[in-house]
């Protein structure tokens, strides 16, 4: 019953994204003219703003191939070539099905981790109008490195995490945007003792970006942990990069303390400390048809 | 059509939401274990955990850790139990994030009863 009420809330919301078809052509147009406001475009570049989701999505029909990388750690120095011996990749896809609707589907390193992932769009930021973009977005990800060898009673439901985020942005002029992001990610697999994990975690993630020139910006982002456990190894992951775009290519160069690319680890597990210990370096390329 | 859709696509993301029954690594890890063997019982943890870096194999990060010589080695005058829970020699290992708490005891269970090949 909860699961319908909850449905029609969520159809209700999305409604707002209707518009009618019906009207004859040239009332349409006037009505553009007087009513429809100029939607901001572009608060981000890419879809991520390092790691983290932007409030940016696929245009209808578009078709996005990514290829990520996250090498060791950085401050190993020469030892392990600055970290590049060693690579975690993610290979995947974005495909707009509407101009508020992209599905992901993306296969990385690190847990041999499957991920899919949506993200609708439900107010788009307007000149004179609205003030912020609001998205939502849903990963789902299953860890396919786990074996029944090491975990006798596995089961499948364990390898599942999900995350739940309402990634909300405003460009506040041309160069600069800033997002908010509340984040809830749900592990279905957690390490209790000693309390170093959770299964339900909240985040509040923040994230901005800076255009130097119309083609490079800098990017900065972070996310706290609301309820982190007593006893984590863990700290707050901090990323900063660089958007560097040319024609059909957005390259984002990334510094990071948290290794993964999937949302539940990346936003619970970040293993290192920016000036100190475990620095991550990597990038995200995206190539659009 | 639309609408179809929307509730088809929205029923998905409603199902995320309630499909999470969660359990901890202590629930599926083996139990019982008295006298873990390194064959049985300590070489699948080194060899999902440690030697994509640290073996020849891999990257060649220092130790290697793919053979019982090594890892013993490595355990009894290396840093292997100083990095892999609640680091006090450098970061934590593996670098992505801790091994399981069960996973541990059970490296520090074989190092208790000898090392048993």
């Amino acid at each position: 019953m909860k699961f319908f009420k909850c449905l029609l809330l969520i159809v209700l919301l999305f409604n707002f994204n209707k518009i009618s078809a019906q009207d004859d052509l040239m009332k349409e147009l006037d009505a553009n003219k007087s009513d429809k406001k100029e939607i901001e475009i572009a608060a981000f570049k890419g879809v991520q703003i390092c790691t983290m989701q932007s409030t940016k999505l696929a245009a209808k029909g578009e078709f996005y191939f990514l290829v990520s990388h996250r090498f060791g750690d950085l401050t190993n120095g020469l030892d392990n070539f600055f970290g590049l011996d060693f690579a975690y990749t993610k290979i995947g896809g974005l495909y707009g099905i509407t101009n508020w609707l992209t599905v992901g589907f993306s296969r990385q390193t690190y847990n041999k981790t499957y991920e899919t992932t949506l993200k609708y769009k439900f107010a788009n930021q307007e000149v004179d109008g609205f003030p912020v973009t609001i998205t939502g977005y849903n990963t789902f990800e299953v860890n396919t490195k786990l074996k029944t060898d090491l975990y006798p009673d596995l089961k499948f439901n364990n390898r599942l995490a999900f995350s739940t985020q309402l990634p909300i942005s405003r460009k506040f002029s041309n160069s600069f945007s800033l997002e908010l992001n509340p984040i809830y990610i749900h592990k279905n697999l957690y390490d209790l003792i000693p309390n170093t994990e959770k299964k339900d975690n909240f985040l509040l993630g923040a994230g901005g970006r800076y255009k130097l020139t119309n083609r490079l910006s800098v990017n900065l982002e972070y996310a706290a942990r609301l309820n982190g456990a007593e006893n984590s190894v863990y700290h707050n992951p901090v990323s900063v990069g660089m958007d560097i775009e040319t024609g059909g290519h957005v390259f984002q160069f990334v510094l990071t303390n948290s290794q993964t690319m999937n949302d539940a680890s990346y936003f619970t597990n970040a293993t290192g400390r920016l000036g100190e210990k475990g620095i991550f370096f990597g990038f995200n390329l995206y190539r659009v048809f | 059509m639309k609408t179809y859709k929307t509730i088809a696509v929205l029923s998905f993301v409603a199902s995320i939401f309630f499909s999470c029954q969660s359990n901890t690594y202590d629930d599926i890890s083996p139990k019982n274990v008295t006298d873990p063997t390194y064959a049985k019982n300590i070489k699948p943890i080194f060899d999902a955990n440690c030697i994509s870096c640290h073996s020849q194999g891999g990257t060649g990060q220092y130790p290697n850790l793919d053979t019982y010589a090594d890892v013993k080695e490595a355990c009894d005058n290396g840093n292997v139990f100083c990095r892999i829970e609640q680091p006090t020699c450098g970061e934590i290992m593996p670098q992505s994030g801790s091994m399981p708490q069960k996973t541990i005891d059970l490296i520090k269970l074989w190092k208790s009863k000898g090392y048993t090949n």
